[in-house]
């Protein structure tokens, strides 16, 4: 069981996914985003812990775009994501090209966003069908193997306000790996469920970490310390420390971080 | 004491007679057909308001502003002889009669139903926007974030959602509309109204036949709500809405009550 319990290691020639370099962002006055720097590679799984306000849901936006910065550079897959870069300046990429890098990028948010109109199996097939244009019958095979791979195959016709929390969450995670992602963004995915529900979508996110790049927003101690690579902890916009779980959770090096998990861990 | 014409009350408040005479039979196939086409090209015109009120690109905020602002400011009785005579005596366009095989489609009708259209989108564009505005904007990012465009994810994702909340009221727009069209008389449409204004020059019974112009006008917005209670029924059923108010609720408070504009 003991391999189970913590991730795999992730080669360190394995190529880079996500790149941040000096990314600021500020909300009008507000300088929500200092400096940020990040690597992520494949198969990496990193957590991001921080304070509410601390800017790690804004930056976890900015890596697809959902957000624009003020300055600095993120690229996934070597492509700089949202801006083009002419004459040394950034300039805001086409809409159209934007929302073919987000095709690449699955997002899990904290609330669902299922769309409420579709049924559990639409809701996975809608993208595929009108972004990637596939023929229906083949979309159709992918979303029952992925409902499947949720534990929601009895739930295929069923609409979202049919489901509880945690069955949403995992038709919203089957739903963002319909399109086949290269890297796939967790922002808080179990914080607005009831308790006897976290367990089924971390379950869900264990399972997927073992294949795929993730950058998970989230305060689940135990989901960290058996599937993440490493942990990242913002406060105040800046990353203060990271380091793998272990090293992390048991000998931060800053004061801050130190208060900040006295503070979560109770 | 006035002595009540009951021959001339029957006739033509009674369909199979009264139909019988072509302006009253024109009358309200115009009413119908003008009231069908105006509220659909305002709903249509009404997204791009809309659309262009919700913008990102200040241009296309004003411009749907200034619509807005001088469609729901101004009569449009006024609008209405605006377009017609107004363009007309300019010569910018003269509305001439279409000649559809059989069928002429009279230049004072095409402008009668452009001009409601044209209104109509300034109140269906509030509308609209409001339906819009009522959907999360997590669907939105939902949708952006699975690598749909603002297009996409608009007919896609938010409008099918938001039509729930734009139906109930553009039924109401509908009822009104179909009283509306009566405007259309000052610029000679031949629609309802307009025949019985015709026929009350012939005959001068203006108390019989407007009591019988009513009845018809009454048919077709009583006919509209239960139609309108059956399509909100329908749409509430799967998605677990509340329902609204009955039919006759409906009739007899006045959830449409507004007046010529």
């Amino acid at each position: 069981m003991a391999d189970q319990l913590t991730a795999p290691p992730v080669r360190p020639d394995a190529s880079i996914i996500v790149k941040a370099e000096k990314v600021n962002k500020n909300f009008g006055a507000l300088h929500v985003l200092k400096d940020i720097d990040l690597e992520v590679r494949k198969n990496e799984v990193v957590i991001i812990i921080g304070p509410s306000g601390s800017g790690k849901s804004t930056f976890l936006r900015c890596i697809n775009h959902l957000e624009k910065i003020n300055s600095g550079h993120i690229s996934v897959n070597g492509h700089l994501i949202g801006y083009l870069e002419r004459n040394g300046r950034l300039v805001e990429d086409s809409e159209k090209n934007i929302a073919r890098q987000r095709a690449e990028i699955g997002m899990v948010f904290q609330r669902f966003n299922l769309f409420p109109h579709l049924t559990a199996l639409e809701n996975i097939m809608e993208a595929p069908l009108r972004v990637r244009k596939l023929p229906v019958e083949q979309v159709h095979a992918e979303a029952e193997q992925l409902l499947t791979r949720v534990g929601l195959a009895d739930k295929r016709n069923q609409y979202p306000n049919q489901l509880s929390g945690g069955q949403q969450q995992r038709v919203a995670i089957a739903r963002a790996l319909a399109m086949k992602p290269s890297l796939m963004l967790f922002d808080e995915p179990t914080s607005a469920l009831d308790p006897e529900m976290i367990g089924e979508v971390l379950e869900v996110m264990k399972e997927l970490a073992h294949e795929m790049t993730m950058i998970v927003v989230s305060h689940e101690m135990g989901f960290a310390r058996a599937a993440a690579n490493r942990v990242v902890f913002i406060d105040g916009g800046r990353i203060v420390e990271e380091g793998t779980p272990d090293s992390f959770f048991e000998n931060p090096r800053e004061e801050r971080t130190r208060l900040f998990l006295s503070q979560i861990l109770h | 004491m006035y002595n009540f014409d009951w021959a001339i009350f029957w006739k033509y408040i009674w369909p199979p007679t009264a139909l019988q005479d072509p302006l009253i039979r024109t009358g309200l196939i115009v009413t119908i057909v003008v009231s069908v086409i105006a509220q659909v090209l305002g709903v249509v015109l009404g997204l791009f308001v809309a659309l262009g009120k919700m913008s990102k690109f200040a241009p296309f905020r004003w411009v749907a502003n200034a619509y807005i602002w001088y469609f729901r400011g101004t009569p449009l009785l006024v609008q209405m002889s605006l377009l017609f005579f107004g363009l007309g005596v300019t010569h910018i366009y003269d509305f001439p009669d279409i000649v559809l095989g059989t069928l002429t489609i009279k230049g004072a009708i095409q402008a009668g139903a452009l001009a409601l259209a044209i209104n109509e989108a300034a109140y269906m564009a509030e509308i609209i926007r409001a339906g819009i505005e009522a959907i999360d904007p997590g669907q939105m990012e939902a949708a952006k974030s699975l690598g749909m465009t603002y297009g996409l994810a608009m007919r896609r994702i938010v409008l099918p959602q938001a039509a729930k909340v734009i139906i109930p009221p553009l039924g109401n727009e509908f009822n009104s509309m179909m009283k509306t069209t009566s405007l259309m008389e000052v610029i000679s449409a031949t629609e309802l109204f307009y025949g019985f204004n015709q026929v009350n020059a012939r005959l001068f019974k203006p108390f019989e036949l407007f009591i019988a112009a009513s009845f018809y006008y009454l048919a077709m917005t009583t006919v509209w709500s239960f139609i309108q209670v059956r399509i909100e029924a329908r749409l509430g059923e799967r998605k677990g809405v509340e329902r609204g108010p009955s039919t006759l609720q409906r009739l007899f408070t006045g959830a449409s009550g507004k007046g010529v504009r």
